[in-house]
C-alpha cells in the first residue's frame, strides 16, 4: 500500500461519510428486507455481503446466524448520552431502519467527569452512555447502571476475550466494551533531532531541545502516566512516597511546556508551533493526515508502557426504552457494523470479526492497533479521582504551566 | 470721602462670553470618539468576519487555512438533523426566557421602588448573589435541587416530572431577571419622578401612569434587558449542560462537543447563518416599522431603532 | 423626614392596601424565583461544604470543617483570579465608557442601531468567536505573522500571554459594561453641560461634575457585571492562555469534575461567594458615602 493510497484512504475517511445507500446496498441490506426480517420472529442481523467503497478486504461470507430473536416490541425511541461525533451516522440510520425506532436522541458530553457529574447530581432519562471503562465500577456502586441481561446481546461473543473479566466489570454484566486506544507521545519528525522511544528520553527532550514546545493533554489521569511510567511505577498509584517523586517531575517539565490543551494539540503539531506533545491518536487521521501519511508525523507508545483506554457502552438504570437499547448494544457487535464504526472513529476495535470489514490501512497502523508486544506493556486506568495528593499535585502543576 | 474721579470709561470686565468659547480640543476630541467607536465595532466584528469566512472553507474536515471557497458546509449544515435541533432547541428555550425574564425583571424593579428599606437590601443581595455564584456551582446545585424534588413529587403526586425545556428556561430565568432589573433599576435611579408623581395626584391608576409615562421612559432598559437575557441563554454552556435532558441540547452544547473531534467548518456555517439571519431580521423589522409609521404619518425618527433608543 | 420614613408613613395611609398589593405583585415573581432557584440551591451548597466526599465522587453527610481548611490552605486561584478580574474590568471601562458615551449622544436612529449591532455578534457562539480569537492572534495567520513580519521575520506568537487574555475577555464582556453605561447615560440632560459650559466650567470639569455623577449608577453597575463573572471565569484564560494560568474557574472544575468532591468545591465556592458579597458591600458603601439622594443602593 503506497503511501498516496495511505493518504488518500485517510481522506476518504475524514470526509462525509461514505453515502448511505451505497453502504447498505453494499451490505446487502434494504430497507424494507431489514424491516420485515426485524418484523419476523426469526430474522434478526443482516445476511452479509459486505464491502464497503473503501475496503479492499475480500468478501466475507455471510456471517451472522439467527440469534435469540428481537422482541416485537421494541420502542420507537432511544436517547443516547455520548461523546460527540462517536457513532457513525450510518449506522445510526441503518439501526433506526432495522429496528424500527423512529427517533434516536444522540446528547453530547465532551468528558466522563461530566457524565459522572450530572449523574451524581441526579440526572436521568437516557437509555445508553458511553463512559471510559474505569469509571464503570463507581457508576454501579451508585446504582446508575443496569445488569444486562447477557442472552439479549449474543454478539458479545465476538469480543476478543482480552477485554473481558477485567477488574472493572469482572462478571462482564455491566458494560459492553466500545474501543480502546492509548495514551502516549506525538512527534513532528523533522523539527526533533530524535523520535523519542521513552518517557525517559520524553523527560530529557522536553528540558532540552523542545523546551517552550511541548504540550500536554488536559487530563489528569494521562498526564500522571509519564513520571510514574518513567519512574518505573503503576500509573495508578496512590503511594504518598511514589506520588511525591512524580510531583517533582512534574514541577520540573512545567515551565517548558508552552501549552495544556486538550482539543488544539493537533492543530499545534501541524503548524509547528509544538514538536512533541502527550496526546492521543485522534490527530494523525485529522489535523495531521497529511504529515501522517508523508511519514512527518507519527505516534510512540514509550517502551516503560501506557494506559490504555477503554470506553464502554452501559444501559442506565431507568433507562426508559430498554428493549431499544438492548438492541443497539446487540446491533453495533454485528462485524460489518462494529467495522463500519472503526472506519468512522479511527479507534481500535475490541471486536475481532470485525477486522475483516475495517479498512486495512487502519488495521496496519500501529498506532491505532497496538501490535501485541506493545499490548503487553499496556496497564489499565483506575479510577484514582479522590486521591487527595493527585489532586494537590494537579493544582500545583496547572499553576506552573509556561512558568 | 473724597470723591475719586469717575473714570471716563469704565474698565473692561472679564464677563463669561454668552457665546460658546472656541473649544480647539472640541472637535479633536470628537474625532477620537468617533475614531474609538470605529475601533471597537472594527474589533468587535473582525473575529465574526474570520468565522463567516472559514464557514466557506473548502475542506474536507477540520482545518486550521483557508483553502478556497465552497458553499458544502453550509448544505451540510442544513442537513445535519443534530444541528438543525440544537438550534431549534436555542430558541424554544432562549425566547421565553428572555420575556419571562424581562417580565419579572421589570416588574420587580419597579416594585422594589416602593418597598422598605429592609426588602430592597434583601433584595439587592439576592440580585449580587446570583451574579456572584459561579456557573458550574449554581449549576450542580440546581440539578441536585431539581432531582430531589422530581423525587420528592413523584414519590408524593406519582407524576414523574423530567428534566427538559423547562429545567434550563426555569435556570436561565434567574440571572437574567437579575440582568434585568440592574439594568432597568439603573435606568429608574435618579430619573425624574415628579411626572409620575403628577400622574398619580391627578389620579391616574398606576397601570395608566406605567403605561403612559414610566414605559416608554424605561423603553431602552427593558429592551437592553430582553436582548442581553436573549443572548445569555442563547450562548449559555454549562448551566444548560447540567439541567438539560434527551433531546433539549442547545447550540453551545453541540459546539462544545465539537471541539473534541475537531470543530468542522459546518460550525463556523451554523453561525453565518445564524448571523445572516438575525441582520436580515433587523433589516426587515427596521423597514417594516419605518413603513408603518410613514403609513400613520409620523415623520422623522422612526423603525425598530427609534424604539430601541426612545427616550 | 428621610425618605424612607416618608415612604414608610405614605405606607401606613388607609386606602393603602391597594398600593402594598401591588408591590408584592409587583415583586413576586422574581422574589419566588430568587428563593427557589438561587437561595435553595445555595443552601444546598453550604450544606454540601460540611460533608465529606463519597467514595465514587459526591457528597457524603457529614459535618466538618475540613473543606474549608483546605480551600483556605490555596489561595492562588483566588488572588490570580482577582488580578485577572481587575484587569478585565478597567479594560472594559477603558474600551466601553467612551463608547457608550458616544452612542448615547447620537441621533435616535443611529443610537438603536449601534446598541443592536453591538450584541448581534454575540448571537454566534461564544465558543466559535474565540476560536477566531484564536486564528487571529495564532502564530498561523493574521496578526502574528503580521507583527512578526515587523519585527523582522518568525512569527510572533502572542497566544498564551496576558495580553491575548485580556482581549479575550474584553471582548466578552464589553456588553454587560457598555448596557448599563449607556443605559444611564442616555437620559442624561444635554442642557446640562451646555449650561456647564456656559458658565465658564472646563471640560474635565464639566465631566467630573456633570456627567460622571449622572453615569455612576451605570459605571457601579456596569463595573460590577463584569468584575464578578470575571473572577469565576476560566475558559477565555484557558483557550487564549493555553492553559496556563490556575483560576478560581479552573479550581471548581477541578473539584466539583476531576475530583468529584463535591463537599471541597463547594467550601471554595463558599468562601468566594462570602469574599465577594464584603467586597461588593464595601465597593458600595464607599460610592454611596457622601450622596445625598437615596442611595444608589445597587444602583
Amino acid at each position: 500500500m503506497t503511501d498516496r493510497d495511505l493518504d488518500a484512504a485517510i481522506r476518504r475517511m475524514t470526509q462525509s461519510r461514505i453515502n448511505r445507500r451505497g453502504f447498505l446496498a453494499a451490505t446487502g441490506l434494504g430497507a424494507t428486507s431489514a424491516f420485515l426480517a426485524a418484523c419476523s420472529s426469526n430474522g434478526s442481523g443482516a445476511t452479509a455481503a459486505p464491502s464497503t467503497e473503501a475496503s479492499a478486504a475480500p468478501t466475507a461470507a455471510p456471517s451472522t446466524e439467527a440469534s435469540a430473536a428481537p422482541p416485537a416490541d421494541i420502542e420507537k425511541e432511544l436517547f443516547m448520552y455520548n461523546w460527540a461525533a462517536y457513532v457513525s451516522p450510518d449506522n445510526m440510520e441503518l439501526f433506526k431502519e432495522q429496528f424500527g425506532v423512529e427517533t434516536f436522541t444522540y446528547d453530547v458530553y465532551d468528558n466522563n467527569e461530566v457524565l459522572i457529574a450530572k449523574l451524581q447530581g441526579g440526572a436521568s432519562g437516557y437509555d445508553i452512555a458511553a463512559p471510559t471503562a474505569e469509571y464503570v465500577p463507581g457508576m454501579v456502586e451508585e446504582g446508575f447502571l443496569q445488569k444486562l441481561d447477557l442472552s439479549r446481546i449474543p454478539n458479545v461473543k465476538n469480543i476478543n476475550k482480552t477485554f473481558k473479566g477485567l477488574w472493572w466489570d469482572p462478571t462482564d454484566e455491566y458494560q459492553v466494551p466500545k474501543d480502546y486506544g492509548t495514551t502516549g507521545i506525538l512527534y513532528r519528525k523533522s523539527l526533533i533531532s530524535k523520535i523519542p522511544q521513552s518517557w525517559r528520553e520524553f523527560y530529557e527532550m522536553i528540558k532540552g531541545e523542545a523546551s517552550g514546545k511541548t504540550v500536554f493533554v488536559d487530563s489528569m489521569g494521562d498526564v500522571f502516566v509519564f513520571p510514574l511510567k518513567m519512574l518505573g511505577y503503576s500509573l495508578n498509584s496512590v503511594d504518598q512516597n511514589e506520588l511525591e517523586e512524580a510531583r517533582q517531575i512534574l514541577l520540573e517539565v512545567a515551565p517548558h511546556l508552552y501549552a495544556l490543551d486538550s482539543n488544539e494539540y493537533g492543530f499545534k503539531l501541524k503548524d509547528g508551533t509544538s514538536v512533541l506533545t502527550l496526546g492521543w491518536t485522534g490527530p494523525l487521521g485529522q489535523e495531521l493526515a497529511d504529515e501522517h501519511t508523508a511519514g512527518e508525523a507519527g505516534y510512540v507508545v514509550p517502551s516503560e508502557g501506557t494506559l490504555f483506554w477503554l470506553d464502554t457502552w452501559v444501559m442506565m438504570a431507568e433507562a426508559p426504552h430498554p428493549n431499544a437499547a438492548y438492541a443497539w448494544l446487540n446491533f453495533i457487535h454485528e462485524p460489518e457494523v462494529q467495522g463500519e464504526e472503526t472506519n468512522y472513529n479511527l479507534y481500535a476495535t475490541t471486536n475481532d470479526p470485525a477486522k475483516e470489514f475495517v479498512n486495512p490501512e487502519i488495521l496496519a497502523n500501529p498506532a491505532i492497533f497496538p501490535p501485541d508486544d506493545v499490548i503487553a506493556s499496556l496497564e489499565g486506568a483506575q479510577d484514582t479521582s479522590g486521591n487527595n495528593q493527585r489532586i494537590d499535585i494537579w493544582e500545583e502543576f496547572k499553576s506552573k504551566i509556561g512558568g | 470721602m473724597s470723591a475719586t474721579a469717575v473714570p471716563a470709561t469704565l474698565p473692561r470686565v472679564a464677563r463669561p462670553s454668552t457665546r460658546r468659547r472656541a473649544d480647539p480640543f472640541g472637535s479633536l476630541i470628537e474625532v477620537w470618539f468617533r475614531v474609538h467607536t470605529g475601533a471597537v465595532y472594527v474589533f468587535l466584528y473582525l473575529p465574526i468576519l474570520v468565522v463567516v469566512l472559514f464557514a466557506f472553507n473548502d475542506t474536507q474536515g477540520v482545518a486550521a487555512r483557508f483553502e478556497g471557497f465552497s458553499i458544502r458546509w453550509f448544505e451540510i449544515a442544513l442537513d445535519d438533523p443534530v444541528v438543525m435541533k440544537s438550534l431549534t432547541n436555542s430558541f424554544i428555550v432562549a425566547i421565553p426566557n428572555a420575556i419571562l425574564a424581562t417580565a419579572f425583571g421589570t416588574m420587580a424593579a419597579l416594585g422594589l421602588q416602593r418597598v422598605g428599606k429592609r426588602v430592597r437590601l434583601g433584595f439587592d443581595a439576592l440580585t449580587y448573589m446570583s451574579v456572584i455564584v459561579p456557573e458550574i456551582v449554581i449549576a450542580l446545585a440546581t440539578l441536585v435541587l431539581f432531582a430531589t424534588s422530581f423525587d420528592a413529587i413523584e414519590t408524593l403526586t406519582g407524576i414523574k416530572l423530567k428534566f427538559g425545556y423547562p429545567t434550563i428556561i426555569a435556570a436561565h430565568v434567574l440571572f437574567n431577571t437579575s440582568l434585568v432589573l440592574l439594568l432597568v433599576r439603573a435606568r429608574l435611579s435618579g430619573m425624574d419622578r415628579t411626572l409620575a408623581e403628577a400622574s398619580e395626584d391627578l389620579f391616574a391608576t398606576p397601570w395608566r401612569t406605567f403605561r403612559q409615562i414610566t414605559f416608554p421612559l424605561l423603553l431602552p432598559a427593558i429592551v437592553a434587558g430582553f436582548l442581553l437575557s436573549f443572548t445569555f441563554s442563547f450562548d449559555d454552556y454549562v448551566i444548560t449542560t447540567f439541567v438539560s435532558g434527551p433531546g433539549s441540547s442547545t447550540l453551545p452544547l453541540f459546539i462544545f462537543g465539537q471541539v473534541r473531534r475537531g470543530v468542522t467548518p459546518e460550525t463556523n456555517a451554523v453561525a453565518a447563518m445564524i448571523l445572516g439571519f438575525t441582520l436580515a431580521m433587523l433589516l426587515i423589522g427596521q423597514a417594516v416599522l419605518t413603513w408603518q409609521a410613514r403609513r400613520a404619518g409620523r415623520r422623522g425618527d422612526t423603525g425598530m431603532a427609534a424604539v430601541v433608543a426612545e427616550t | 423626614m428621610s425618605a424612607d420614613a416618608a415612604r414608610g408613613a405614605k405606607l401606613a395611609e388607609p386606602g393603602r392596601f391597594r398600593a402594598r398589593l401591588l408591590t408584592t405583585i409587583l415583586v413576586a415573581p422574581a422574589a419566588i424565583w430568587y428563593i427557589v432557584l438561587l437561595v435553595l440551591p445555595l443552601v444546598i451548597v453550604v450544606i454540601f461544604s460540611f460533608g465529606t466526599r463519597a467514595k465514587n465522587g459526591g457528597y457524603a453527610p457529614a459535618f466538618v470543617l475540613d473543606n474549608y481548611a483546605r480551600a483556605l490552605s490555596k489561595p492562588d486561584p483566588f488572588i490570580d483570579s482577582l488580578w485577572m478580574a481587575a484587569a478585565g474590568t478597567i479594560g472594559c471601562l477603558l474600551v466601553g465608557l467612551p463608547l457608550a458615551y458616544f452612542i448615547a449622544t447620537r441621533a435616535t436612529r443611529r443610537k438603536g442601531l449601534l446598541i443592536l449591532l453591538l450584541v448581534v455578534p454575540f448571537w454566534t457562539s461564544f465558543l466559535i468567536r474565540t476560536y477566531a480569537w484564536l486564528l487571529i492572534l495564532g502564530p498561523g495567520i493574521g496578526v502574528g505573522t503580521l507583527l512578526g513580519s515587523l519585527v523582522g521575520g518568525g512569527r510572533v506568537d502572542l497566544l498564551g500571554t496576558p495580553f491575548a487574555v485580556l482581549i479575550g475577555l474584553v471582548y466578552g464582556y464589553l456588553p454587560l459594561m457598555v448596557f448599563p453605561l449607556y443605559v444611564t447615560l442616555e437620559r442624561m440632560d444635554r442642557t446640562l453641560i451646555e449650561a456647564s459650559k456656559d458658565l465658564g466650567a472646563g471640560r474635565w470639569a464639566t465631566f467630573r461634575q456633570v456627567t460622571l455623577p449622572v453615569a455612576l449608577p451605570g459605571l457601579v453597575t456596569g463595573s460590577i457585571l463584569v468584575f464578578i463573572p470575571m473572577m469565576g471565569e476560566y475558559v477565555i484564560p484557558q483557550l487564549l492562555g493555553l492553559g496556563r494560568t490556575y483560576l478560581m474557574g479552573n479550581a471548581l472544575v477541578t473539584d466539583f469534575l476531576d475530583a468529584r468532591n463535591w463537599p471541597n468545591g463547594s467550601a471554595r465556592a463558599v468562601g468566594l461567594i462570602v469574599i465577594m458579597m464584603v467586597t461588593i458591600s464595601g465597593y458600595l458603601w464607599f460610592v454611596n458615602r457622601g450622596r445625598r439622594t437615596r442611595e444608589v443602593s445597587i444602583l
